[in-house]
């Protein structure tokens, strides 16, 4: 079947997701840098390209509740946010988790305020982890488009039925363009058929009533250990689904991505956009001889703690680059990463917690060396090292500046 | 340690109770721990409070399963099994209820296990405060009484509380000395608290993943309150003159319940089943065409 190939930004290929799931029903609220997301879903809306109901609504919270309740009738549902938005919404991320409505949304990375700024890290999305929500974090324009698809095959899967938040990062893919191949609506349809909910179908004439109140833990822990189990049953279910979407489109996407690590006594671990730069470091340090690889973390919840333990047993050290910051405690993924490997007989010599890319920080070739550097000197000593927060010299002189800059002159206060 | 678990309908008292009943042993020098559970409850539902007392820090928290004494301040709780009144009792738990009836009628009127006390707290309570609800301090006192406190530290234990609850000095004082009758009028029941009840040995099962129609917290089924009645909550019932109504609708609008339908001639028609009594109908009557009669056991199963 036909695919057709062009450039463009990732919060189009987005919009092309929800389109190509040809999606029912669409509750917008904008936020940089996801507005272009629902700008463009509301024009196709509007011309007749996607049949679909557009609603603007006052807030990320009323967002929130209306795709979950629209969810709930059985409405193919899609939605977008970003940022503050997201943790707008965040007391209805668990509300809709636990009605087990298969809905996606969109996340578009970008940092916590404050100080506010509008570029990314992952603190935002990485906040909604124990929100029963499923996560997968793209790492090209391509991916968003393939993701948005696999998302909606796995929530709606009965095993599974839970929503999904699809993560991709501000400016370094909402606003970059590349070559996105599209895949013919045809390939879309054998793949991801018509939503037939079993539990669900919200409607006028038949009283229902959803997350309903419970007394008693008894009750209560039943059904959020449910959300547990079908959250890990996605495990499966994504594996399935990747080998149709390979099948029918030649594309590939597992729950983790090993790069050159067959043969790599080191390896970084890293997740969404940034990955791309992590590679490229790798490409560098294999040509001088190095043996380092990279694991991406691609999918967040469920937690792939098989795949995880697999590509890094036996190895020499391990590097957890966290594009996050948990103040008091340090990254977010390295703790998880440490626990999974815990129990492993061959695991790592030494574990070692960078933070970088926090606002969007750029990480040069030069912190990737030096990140393999220490690394290779951790997994010698085998004792880890971290956090270590990724700030050259240069820029910590250009902060100095800034804040001579920032405070009065005269009395220096 | 002495484990006192209070019942009642929300609104009668019994978490002000066993605050008494908790300040009253701290004031003795003890180590004592209250707490109520509710939330949900509409005023006239099912709720329940707890106050430990010991010589040693106390190491529990929350719901007494196996308690040495029930306070017990509405009798219809016993047959309500949504109260869960009889949970851990057993001949060596010591039961009071607020009751009519002698303790040896009504245990053979419901084989409620326990050693029993009775007294009528909410007769004591019109008679002396012309309020039905107004038995805390009451059963604060019958509490402390039953499981071996003081005269005094009952008396300033109700002071405290009862200001905390904003209540007037002149009240305080009535409440006082009408709980200090009740405390006089129960015997002492010399609490046996034995040897520690051995534990249990439970099944673990974890649940296994199923299907979302089960799996998630969701009611399908019809309107399940049709079947509930909620006639055991009252203990007054609303009575309708027709010869004094006016067709206004008020009660109607104003029961919380729905309880009250509007008949063919205008009218309203009270459904008893489910009136839980809260006679807020007789209060919004503009004609006093809504009265009220003291609920009997025989009135209310009809
Ligand atoms: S007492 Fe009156 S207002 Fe209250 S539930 Fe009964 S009928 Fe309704
Ligand atoms: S409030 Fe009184 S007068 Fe009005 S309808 Fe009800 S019973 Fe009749």
């Amino acid at each position: 079947m036909n695919q057709t190939n062009q450039m463009m930004t990732g919060n189009l290929a987005a919009a092309w997701g929800a389109r190509l799931a040809d999606v029912d029903y669409v509750p917008a609220f904008p936020i940089t840098p996801q507005t272009e997301i629902v700008e463009t879903l509301s024009k196709w809306c509007g011309t007749g390209a996607l049949n679909a109901r557009f609603v603007t609504m006052d807030s990320e919270h009323s967002m929130m509740t209306a795709a979950g309740a629209a969810a709930a009738t059985g409405a193919r549902v899609f939605t977008a946010t970003s940022s503050q938005g997201l943790l707008h919404a965040f007391e209805v991320l668990y509300t809709v988790a636990g009605w087990r409505v298969p809905l996606v949304l969109v996340n578009v990375s970008r940092a916590l305020a404050s100080p506010i700024t509008l570029e990314p890290d992952h603190n935002d999305v990485l906040a909604a982890r124990d929100s029963g929500f499923l996560q997968i974090h793209a790492e090209t324009c391509q991916e968003i488009v393939d993701s948005i698809l696999m998302a909606y095959r796995i929530a709606e899967d009965p095993r599974v039925c839970l929503p999904v938040m699809v993560n991709l990062d501000g400016f370094y893919l909402s606003f970059t363009r590349e070559p996105v191949i599209l895949p013919d609506p045809r390939m879309v349809q054998a793949f991801l058929p018509a939503y037939r909910p079993t539990h669900l179908g919200f409607k006028a004439s038949s009283p229902r009533a959803l997350g309903t109140a419970v007394l008693g833990g008894a009750t209560y822990s039943y059904f959020r250990h449910q959300n547990h189990l079908a959250s890990m049953n996605a495990l499966l279910v994504h594996e399935e689904a990747a080998v149709d979407f390979e099948r029918l489109c030649g594309r590939r996407y597992d729950l983790v991505e090993g790069y050159r690590l067959d043969d790599a006594e080191d390896v970084l671990i890293m997740t969404n956009a940034f990955a791309s730069k992590g590679k490229a470091a790798v490409d560098v340090a294999r040509a001088e001889g190095k043996r380092v690889g990279l694991l991406r973390l691609r999918v967040i919840r469920p937690w792939p703690a098989d795949a995880i333990r697999h590509a890094l047993q036996g190895r020499r050290a391990v590097a957890v680059l966290d594009q996050n910051l948990s103040p008091g405690q340090g990254g977010i993924l390295f703790q998880e990463i440490a626990a999974s490997l815990y129990h492993e007989a061959l695991r790592p010599r030494a574990l070692c917690s960078f933070i970088g890319g926090l606002g969007g920080k750029n990480l040069s070739e030069g912190e990737f060396r030096a990140i393999f550097e220490q690394t290779a000197e951790a997994g010698v000593r085998g004792k880890g090292i971290g956090p270590v927060l990724l700030y050259t010299e240069m820029e910590y002189r250009e902060m100095e500046q800034l804040q001579y800059l920032a405070h009065d002159l005269k009395t220096g206060k | 340690m002495r484990a006192v678990r209070f019942h009642g309908r929300g609104g009668q008292g019994a978490k002000t109770a066993s605050r008494i009943l908790g300040t009253a042993a701290f004031l003795e020098g003890f180590v004592a721990q209250d707490s109520p559970i509710y939330g949900a409850e509409r005023r006239g539902a099912p709720v329940a409070a707890f106050t430990r007392i010991d010589t040693l820090p106390i190491k529990q928290r929350g719901a007494i399963v196996h308690p040495d004494l029930v306070v017990v301040a509405d009798a219809s709780l016993v047959q309500d099994p949504a109260a869960r009144v009889l949970e851990g009792i057993d001949e060596r738990t010591a039961v009071f209820v607020n009751s009519p009836l002698i303790a040896e009628q009504f245990q053979a009127k419901t084989s409620l296990p326990g050693r029993l006390t009775t007294l009528d707290l909410t007769d004591i309570a019109l008679q002396q405060f012309g309020k039905r609800g107004a038995i805390s301090a009451l059963l604060g006192a019958v509490a402390g009484r039953l499981v071996g406190l003081q005269r005094e530290s009952i008396r300033e234990a109700i002071a405290r509380e009862l200001a905390d609850l904003g209540l007037a000095a002149a009240v305080i004082e009535r409440n006082q000395t009408t709980a200090l009758q009740c405390y006089d009028a129960v015997p002492a029941v010399p609490l046996e608290t034995g040897s520690p009840r051995p534990i249990v040995p439970v099944l673990l099962r974890t649940p296994t993943y199923e299907p979302p129609t089960r799996g998630t917290a969701g009611i399908t089924a019809g309107p399940n309150s049709a079947i509930r009645s909620v006639a055991g909550w009252r203990t007054f019932r609303p009575v309708l003159r027709p010869d004094l109504c006016n067709g206004c609708w008020l009660c109607f609008a104003n029961c919380p319940e729905g309880a009250i339908a509007i008949k063919p001639d205008g009218k309203p028609a009270i459904y008893y089943p489910h009136c839980k009594g809260c006679l807020d109908c007789v209060e919004v009557c503009p004609t006093d065409a809504l009265t009220v009669e003291r609920e009997t056991e025989a009135a209310r199963e009809a």
